[in-house]
């Protein structure tokens, strides 16, 4: 059944009046605090708590982590440097989180992952999943940074999402964090390219996603 | 449920939350009870996300919008919540083919509020598949995993759907100002 002219304007002039929704902040918690709640215990319980000995037993081991790789990040709050383009970063990352957004190719698999940018960017992008780290691939998509098409690989992180957006550049430089709007971004050039990892997340859980990426890249 | 499986329904249905919240609203005409209901089906989901074998990122859509849509009738149900049309039956709304009608402006203000209002009054079961297919873009085959109805039924019932909203559009300008 082919749609008439008339058909296709008056789909578009619903759509105008129906616009597709954004499910309000509140019921994405209210969901996310139920399926917690109704999820079982033993690797899920522990989360809502505030301070149960696998928080403390994390937290040691990530002060280690920082501890152990202050000198080689020198991370310092530099908003000046990068400015432009950490507004870039940040507007990829928020853009992710709009519906539909969020990845291209959807795939834990990094052999899945890393083909599917084959012929959509000019470079091959080193692709891993960190799930035994805690930290699972859940996917890639092209997004335009810095003048250029570029990757974006997705982590999920508990309830969280992380963005790693990575394009090719010559030469290395240490990780540097930029702060926008509560949103953490930590960037560094290594290996042949330029990443930037950004997230709500705290600090310190994108310090150790970096180390994982930095150690993966080299 | 196990951690693994906890996250793959984080990965393939939580994504949807918009379109399942879009649905629930245009369903319900009131963004609280559509939050009530996208919870509700939420925990639903949860609860027999172990019989969906999907791996597909659309197939999480199309099964949470079913969910979304039969908890959106139960709700219904419970609150003795009557509907637009809840007669409705096929034969009785199946109306004589309209031609395409260049007469109907859409982008006119008036025409618009009519559209609003003719939305407003269609049957459920010509609003689901207006939503599903106009605002939310499925296809054929999703929209009938959706409904739980061969993509025939879906087609001609989009069909009429379309014919009602022209109806409802045409009469309204040919009543008012001519517009030709």
């Amino acid at each position: 059944m082919s749609e008439t002219d008339f058909e296709r304007r008056l789909s578009a002039a619903i759509r105008e009046e129906m616009p597709p929704l954004r499910a309000p902040e509140e019921l994405r918690q209210r969901v996310r605090a139920a399926i917690n709640n109704a999820a079982t215990p033993k690797r899920w319980a522990w989360e809502g708590r505030p301070f149960p000995t696998r928080w403390l037993a994390l937290a040691a081991s990530l002060a280690l982590v920082a501890l152990g790789a202050t000198a080689g990040w020198q991370v310092a709050a530099r908003r000046a440097a990068g400015g432009a383009l950490a507004d870039e970063v940040l507007a990829s990352h928020v853009r992710s989180l709009m519906p539909g957004h969020l990845t291209d190719v959807l795939s834990s698999d990094q052999h899945t992952v890393k083909p599917w940018f084959n012929g959509k960017v000019d470079f091959s992008p080193p692709v891993s999943d960190f799930a035994a780290n805690g930290y699972p691939l859940i996917g890639g998509r092209l997004d335009y940074v810095a003048g250029r098409p570029i990757a974006a690989l997705v982590y999920g992180r508990r309830k969280h999402l992380i963005n790693v957006l990575l394009w090719p550049a010559a030469g290395s430089s240490a990780v540097r964090m930029e702060t926008r709007q509560g949103y953490h971004m930590l960037h560094w050039t290594a290996a042949g390219y330029t990443y930037w990892v950004v997230s709500d997340l705290g600090v310190a859980e994108l310090q150790e996603l970096t180390q994982l990426v930095r150690s993966a890249g080299s | 449920m196990e951690s693994s499986e906890l996250e793959r329904f984080e990965a393939m249905v939580l994504p949807h939350l918009d379109a399942a919240y879009t649905l629930a609203r245009y369903l319900t005409g009131n963004t609280q009870d559509a939050q009530d209901i996208v919870q509700d089906a939420s925990l639903r989901a949860l609860k027999y996300f172990g019989g969906f074998r999907g791996t597909e990122p659309a197939a999480g859509r199309a099964w949470l919008l079913a969910i979304v849509r039969n908890t959106v009738r139960t709700w219904r149900e419970r609150r003795h919540f009557e509907s637009a049309d809840t007669t409705f039956d096929e034969e009785q709304h199946s109306e004589g083919i309209a031609a395409d009608d260049p007469a109907v402006k859409l982008d006119r203000k008036e025409t618009r509020a009519r559209l609003r209002e003719a939305l407003a009054q269609l049957p459920d079961e010509f609003r689901e598949v207006i939503v599903l297919r106009d605002v939310q873009e499925l296809s054929y085959k999703e929209i009938s995993e959706v409904i739980g109805a061969p993509e025939g039924t879906v087609m001609s019932r989009l069909h009429r759907a379309r014919q009602r909203l022209q109806r409802m559009l045409a009469r309204g300008d040919r009543a008012g100002e001519r517009v030709i």
